[in-house]
């Protein structure tokens, strides 16, 4: 099982992945980081990075409102809570 | 100068498609001849698949529950739903009884939707799909508000055949030239041209499989993907929600896709770290709604993904023109279609011609700034022509900022929400990169610091930030700066004291 840090480690890769131009500013990023306002997301961007966590981690994200998540650490927490129910 | 007689398009396809390329006098008259392609499936909405034959009657039976419920000719009417039969079942038998169809965007909230009933003068709504609960604002406030649900039934009710080209058919939401919220109203003859012109650049064009994903509430969803699907007897395949996109197109195998640059640039980055052409069966993107980069063009080429770049406006009924060879000029955002006529005016695009609308709704003071005394509509673009006639957008007259998932941001309006805190003495947003990454809203805030002095510096940034954060989160998304920056000095101003904007683009 992957701890917090790593996972928000995996998702900096992911958001670094669609945004190389930006990869010093997402390194520094913490769990507290606004997706929209620190980390640049789109409304398309929000739906790229669900899809790669999908691929990635295994966890669907069917049943949410895009909206729902603030921070990164929303996206891990959901990502750690969706892991742990299995 | 004109744009080339509808003969000229067939070129790009063969004669007998073309001479099937024909304008209906009304969408209610289109419709009719789409129903007879029978049992050729009209709509694929997961486990729903329904028929021409079968959507016929099911739009007749809905046109008879609306006029048992007093719904007639002439009256304005609402559609409230999600991408889904429904929609299509609502769109076809509203403007075929010649009502006017406000095509309302999912997303408003009941008080919103009550504030649109009452500024486009709508008598009704139809709504359904567990979004009918947003009706109660406008049912309780609005005297004789008549709610319609989507899967109203009644005697099945053929389409008015005295419906003319010019009478009104919708009204679709835009931000327009000055950027703030209205209707431009858009009559059959408007609807059916960016139909037909849609159907110019594909060389078979027929039968086709489009996947839907733009909300339909946009024009480029509306014209290019629902209309020329059910105008060319193809099948419209709905993607419920753009993250499952991928496995739709598994699902569906559609092979024309309907898109803004931003998601075909999202394709191609999944392409690459999946391995895997995520297009899957897509053959042809039309791809609009914002500027389409030439690289994307030549990077789906190699995928074996043909992008068609276009230009239009809601005003346009979608469309002006379209690139039928992108390979050879990638820039160009193609050849005019037929029945326009363009003048370049201090370099901006002005157009007169069958899809140009009748205007925005009761808007005198916003239809004044758009149109000219003698009919040309001004389109803010600055736009230039090749020897060839090709056309090719170089940048616009007016402030606002088109996103490249097609979203169309009036910087004021967003600064506006943000000056009225007493922290902030001006901003300024405007569109920014970093190096030759992604475009996104940057935010500069100069702080008014006769009201923060009472703080020390930390706390001071601590107040500013909790109260411009405040305000972000209460925008709606596609309006939200990605990057806010405090600077420590004013901005620079014109001799007038203005700000001076940053144009970093365009």
């Amino acid at each position: 099982m992957l701890t917090r840090e790593e996972i928000a480690e995996k998702l900096k890769e992911i958001l670094i992945y669609q945004n190389p131009g930006d990869s010093e500013r997402i390194k520094k990023g913490t769990e507290e980081s606004g997706l929209i306002d620190y980390f640049g997301l789109s409304s398309v961007g929000m739906i790229y990075m669900i899809i790669i966590i999908e691929n990635e981690f295994g966890v669907s994200f069917d049943n949410v409102g895009m909206g729902d998540f603030k921070t990164l650490g929303d996206v891990v927490s959901y990502i750690e809570n969706a892991k742990k129910q299995g | 100068m004109k744009a080339n007689d509808i003969s000229f398009f067939e070129r790009f396809t063969d004669s007998e498609t073309f001479s099937r390329l024909v304008y209906h006098k009304s969408v209610g008259e289109m419709w009719e001849a789409a129903a007879s392609y029978g049992d050729r499936h009209a709509i694929e909405d997961k486990e729903t698949v329904l028929t021409y034959s079968e959507l016929d009657v099911l739009i007749k039976k809905l046109r008879g529950y609306c006029a048992g419920k007093g719904i007639v000719k002439g009256d304005r009417v609402g559609i409230l739903l999600p991408n889904s039969a429904d929609f299509v079942k609502a769109f076809f038998a509203l403007s075929g009884m010649g009502v006017t169809v406000a095509v309302l965007p999912v997303q408003l909230d009941p008080g919103t939707v009550f504030g649109v009933s009452m500024m486009f003068g709508l008598k009704g709504i139809v709504s359904g799909c567990g979004l009918e609960e947003k009706l109660a604002v406008a049912e309780a406030k609005k005297p004789g508000f008549v709610k319609l649900l989507s899967d109203g039934e009644g005697p099945e009710t053929g389409y008015d055949k005295d419906v003319q080209p010019d009478d009104d058919c919708v009204i679709m939401f835009t931000g327009g030239t000055t950027g703030r919220s209205k209707g431009a109203l858009l009559s059959h003859r408007n609807i059916i041209a960016g139909t037909v012109f849609g159907c110019y650049s594909l060389k078979d064009v027929f039968y086709r499989r489009y996947i839907l994903c733009l909300p339909l509430s946009h024009v480029f969803g509306l014209v290019r993907n629902l209309m020329c699907s059910v105008y060319t007897g193809s099948t419209l395949c709905i993607c419920r929600n753009n993250k499952d996109l991928f496995a739709d197109i598994g699902a569906y195998r559609p092979d024309v896709l309907v898109t803004v640059p931003a998601l075909v640039e999202m394709a191609l980055g999944l392409s690459r770290l999946f391995k895997k052409n995520m297009f899957g069966t897509i053959e042809y993107v039309i791809c609009g709604a914002a500027w389409v980069p030439p690289y994307l063009i030549t990077e789906c080429g190699k995928l074996g993904v043909t992008i068609y770049p276009g230009y239009g406006l809601t005003e346009s009924a979608n469309l002006v023109s379209g690139n039928p060879t992108p390979a050879e000029k990638p820039e160009s955002v193609g050849i005019p279609y037929p029945g326009q006529e363009f003048k370049l005016v201090d370099g901006e695009l002005w157009i007169k011609g069958v899809n140009i609308m009748k205007g925005y709704v009761g808007a005198p003071e916003e239809n004044a700034i758009a149109f000219t005394e003698d009919g040309w509509f001004k389109t803010g673009d600055l736009a230039k022509f090749d020897e060839d006639g090709y056309l090719y957008i170089t940048g616009r007259t007016k402030e606002i900022i088109v996103l490249s998932n097609g979203e169309n941001v009036s910087p004021a309006e967003v600064e506006a929400h943000y000056d009225e805190l007493n922290y902030v003495q001006d901003c300024q947003l405007f569109e920014d990169a970093d190096g030759d990454g992604p475009h996104f809203l940057h935010l500069e805030i100069v702080p008014r610091k006769t009201e923060l002095a009472q703080f020390d510096a930390e706390t001071a940034n601590a107040k500013l930030m909790e109260a411009v954060n405040k305000v972000t989160e209460s925008l709606p998304a596609y309006q939200r700066p990605q990057r806010i920056t405090v600077r420590t000095s004013d901005f620079e101003r014109t001799p007038a004291m203005k700000i001076k904007r940053y144009k970093k683009f365009g």
